[in-house]
C-alpha cells in the first residue's frame, strides 16, 4: 500500500499512554471474543496486538448457560454464554503462560458472584508475572448473579472497584454496561473508587423469539446483542463518559473496521476493544491496526493522540452567515 | 493442524433436486487440509447483514484438485444467498475446523451410515474414502440407511446410486421406501438375520437432533461405537464465542455440569459424550425469509 516505497516519511506513531498502561497502539481484543489468545494464534501475529483481553475468569471454574446461547439479528448476534471459563487457577498454570511467552500484554477481566470474589480475584493475579492490567466485570447480562447487578447500582460498583483497587498495583480499567440510565454516573462512581480506567460497552441486554414454535431463541432468554448493530449506542455511550471522568476511556461496541475504531478515537476513546468482529474475520484485530495507520498517513497525522478527541462540534451551519441571510431575502 | 481464512472461487454450483444445491470451491489450502468430518465455516459477502458465518462439512473432499464440495440444502437466508452463488464469483472461508472423523482400521469391519435428510453431506466423504480404502470387495457389508420427511426431500435415485453402497431407504411420511423414522428401520433390518448387519461394528450419523438422539440410544443399548456429526449454530467455529455448547457426559461423574463445543471437541462425538436428557428443545431457524 505503500505510495513512496524509498520516500523517508516514518510510519506514524501508533502508541497511546492509558493511565498507568502504555500500548504500543490502541487496538485490542475484547473479552469473550478471543478466548484466550492462543485461538486465535493461527490467524494473525498476536504481538501486533496493543493488548489481548482475556475471556472473563471467575474464582472457580463456570460451565456456563445450556444452549442455545447464540443468535444471529439484523446486523448483530445475541449471545448468552454466562461465562463460562477455566477459573483463576487454570487460567495462571494453563492459559496465561502462553500469551506470557509472546510478551504482548495481557489485560485479564474478571468476574465475581460477591463483591469478595473480585477482591479475591485481584489478589490471586496480582503478582502473577505477565499481567498487565485487570478489567472489571460489572456488566454481563447473562448471570444472575453479580454482573450487571453490580455495574448498574453507583453503589455497588464503587464497591467492587475499591475491593479490587485495594486488592492489586496493577491498572484497573472498569467494564460499564449500556443498560442503565446513566451510564456517566456509573463512570464517576467506578473512577471515584480508584478505577484507573473506564471501557464500555458490554453488550446490550436484548431477546430474540421464534414465531413457528413460539419459544424465545435462547435458552436463557435474554441475551446480550453486538455487533455492527450496537455501534451508535456504544458512541454515544463512550462520549458521554469521556466528557463525565477525568481517565482515559477505552471504546468498545461493533468496531468491525479501523473507520469504526477511529470513530471511537475521534470522540476521545483513547483505545478501542473489537469484539465480534473476531468472529467473522479472525484477522479483524491486526487489519484495524494497519487500517489505522493508512488512514494517519493518508491524513498526514504523525501521532495518532492528535487525534484523539479531536471530534468538532462546533459549528455545525457552515453557511449560516450573512450571505445566507441575503439569499433568503432574494427568495422570499 | 493450521487453521486458516482462504479466498474460494466458486467452481460450479448445481441444483441436484428441490432446495438441495451442491457447490464446489476451489480453495487449495483448506483442500489440501481437510479430513472427513470437518467443516468451513463461509462468508458469502461482505456487509452486516448476514453478519456470521456459516458452518458447513465437506461433502466431498478433492486434494489434488484444489477443490472441495458442499451439499446443503436451502433453509434460510444464508443458504438462500448461498444458492444465488455464480461459478467465477468467491467467497471467505475459515477452515478447516473440527476433530472429523476416524476411519475404521479394521478394513473389513461391518459399518452403517446413517444419514437424515441434509445430513448426508459429511457421510458422502466418509463413505467415499472407506470404499476407496477396501477395493471393490468388502463393500457388501457397507450399509447407508438415508431418511428423510418426504419422498421429494431425498437426493435423486442416480445420485444414491452413484454412492457405490447399498441403500436403504425411510421416509417419516411413507412416500418412499420404509414408513417410520430411520432408527426403527435400522432396528428392524439389524434384527433380521441379516448376519452382517445385525451387528455393525461401528455406526456412523449425521442428522436432525431428534435422530442422532435415537441413533445414540440404539448405539449404546446394543453396545456398537458410533460416531455422531453434531450441529450448531455458531459465531466462530474455532473456540472463542463458545456459543455452540452441547451438555457432556462426564465419565463417572453423572452429576457434574460440563458442555462441550461443537466446534472445537466435535463436530464428531460418541454416543456417550452427550447428555442427551440435559438438551433443550432447540429449533432450526425457520425459513422466515420467505415472509420477509
Amino acid at each position: 500500500m505503500e505510495q513512496n516505497p524509498g520516500s523517508a516519511d516514518a510510519s506514524p506513531d501508533l502508541g497511546v499512554q492509558l493511565g498507568p498502561l502504555r500500548l504500543k497502539n490502541p487496538v485490542m481484543s475484547a473479552s469473550g471474543t478471543f478466548g484466550y489468545g492462543e485461538e486465535y494464534s493461527s490467524f494473525l501475529d498476536l504481538r501486533r496486538l496493543g493488548a489481548v483481553v482475556v475471556k472473563g475468569i471467575s474464582l472457580t471454574p463456570r460451565a456456563g448457560n445450556p444452549p442455545p446461547r447464540l443468535v444471529e439479528t439484523p446486523a448483530g448476534m445475541l449471545n448468552a454464554i454466562g461465562l463460562e471459563n477455566v477459573g483463576v487457577e487454570r487460567f495462571l498454570s494453563i492459559k496465561l503462560p502462553f500469551l506470557r511467552d509472546l510478551g504482548v500484554p495481557v489485560i485479564v477481566n474478571i468476574f465475581g458472584n460477591t463483591i469478595e470474589e473480585y477482591g479475591e480475584l485481584a489478589a490471586r493475579l496480582e503478582g502473577a508475572p505477565g499481567i498487565a492490567a485487570i478489567e472489571i466485570n460489572v456488566s454481563c447480562p447473562n448471570v444472575k448473579k453479580g454482573g450487571m447487578v453490580f455495574g448498574t447500582d453507583p453503589a455497588m460498583t464503587s464497591k467492587v472497584v475499591e475491593a479490587v483497587r485495594r486488592a492489586t498495583v496493577l491498572p484497573v480499567i472498569t467494564k460499564l454496561t449500556p443498560n442503565v440510565t446513566s451510564i456517566s454516573e456509573i463512570a464517576k462512581a467506578a473512577r471515584g473508587a480508584g478505577s484507573d480506567l473506564i471501557s464500555c460497552i458490554n453488550t446490550v441486554a436484548a431477546m430474540a423469539v421464534d414465531i413457528f414454535s413460539r419459544r424465545p431463541r435462547l435458552a436463557n432468554i435474554f441475551g446480550g446483542l453486538s455487533g455492527p448493530a450496537v455501534k451508535p449506542v456504544a458512541l454515544r455511550c463512550v462520549y458521554e463518559v469521556v466528557r463525565a471522568v477525568d481517565c482515559p476511556v477505552i471504546g468498545i461496541g461493533g468496531i468491525m473496521s479501523a473507520t469504526d475504531a477511529l470513530e471511537f478515537l475521534l470522540i476521545g476513546a483513547c483505545a478501542v476493544q473489537v469484539g465480534t468482529a473476531n468472529f467473522i474475520n479472525p484477522a479483524s484485530t491486526v487489519e484495524i491496526i494497519e487500517g489505522i495507520e493508512r488512514f494517519l498517513k493518508v491524513e498526514g497525522i504523525t501521532d495518532i493522540n492528535s487525534y484523539i478527541g479531536s471530534l468538532d462540534t462546533g459549528c455545525l451551519f457552515p453557511f449560516a452567515d450573512d450571505s445566507c441571510a441575503v439569499i433568503e431575502s432574494e427568495i422570499l | 493442524m493450521a487453521k486458516i481464512i482462504e479466498q474460494a472461487r466458486i467452481i460450479s454450483q448445481e441444483r441436484i433436486s428441490g432446495q438441495i444445491l451442491r457447490l464446489r470451491l476451489h480453495s487449495p489450502e483448506i483442500s489440501g487440509a481437510a479430513r472427513c468430518g470437518q467443516f468451513v465455516m463461509v462468508r458469502l459477502r461482505e456487509g452486516t447483514d448476514p453478519l456470521l458465518r456459516r458452518p458447513f462439512s465437506f461433502s466431498r473432499i478433492y486434494p489434488e484438485d484444489g477443490e472441495f464440495e458442499i451439499l446443503y440444502r436451502v433453509v434460510g437466508r444464508g443458504t438462500w444467498l448461498m444458492s444465488q452463488l455464480l461459478p467465477g464469483s468467491s467467497v471467505s472461508l475459515v477452515g478447516p475446523l473440527g476433530n472429523g472423523f476416524e476411519l475404521p482400521i479394521e478394513k473389513t469391519a461391518a459399518l452403517a451410515f446413517i444419514a437424515g435428510g441434509i445430513g448426508i453431506a459429511p457421510l458422502l466423504e466418509l463413505i467415499a474414502q472407506v470404499i476407496s480404502d477396501r477395493g471393490a470387495k468388502g463393500l457388501e457389508n457397507l450399509r447407508l440407511f438415508y431418511g428423510a420427511r418426504t419422498a421429494a426431500e431425498l437426493l435423486p435415485e442416480d445420485f444414491t446410486r452413484a454412492i457405490g453402497i447399498r441403500v436403504h431407504f425411510a421416509t417419516d411420511d411413507g412416500s418412499f421406501g420404509f414408513h417410520g423414522r430411520i432408527t426403527q428401520m435400522v432396528e428392524e433390518l439389524t434384527a433380521e438375520e441379516d448376519l452382517l448387519l445385525r451387528r455393525p461394528h461401528e455406526v456412523y450419523s449425521c442428522g436432525p437432533l431428534a435422530m442422532q438422539y435415537h441413533v445414540a440410544r440404539w448405539a449404546i443399548s446394543n453396545d456398537v461405537l458410533a460416531q455422531l456429526s453434531m450441529e450448531s449454530l455458531m459465531a466462530c467455529g474455532i473456540g472463542a464465542c463458545l456459543g455452540c455448547a452441547l451438555p457432556a457426559q462426564t465419565p463417572g461423574e453423572p452429576q457434574s455440569e460440563r458442555f462441550v463445543h461443537v466446534c472445537e471437541d466435535g463436530p464428531i462425538f460418541s454416543a456417550g459424550s452427550i447428555k442427551w436428557n440435559k438438551i433443550l428443545v432447540q429449533q432450526m431457524p425457520p425459513p422466515t425469509w420467505v415472509f420477509n
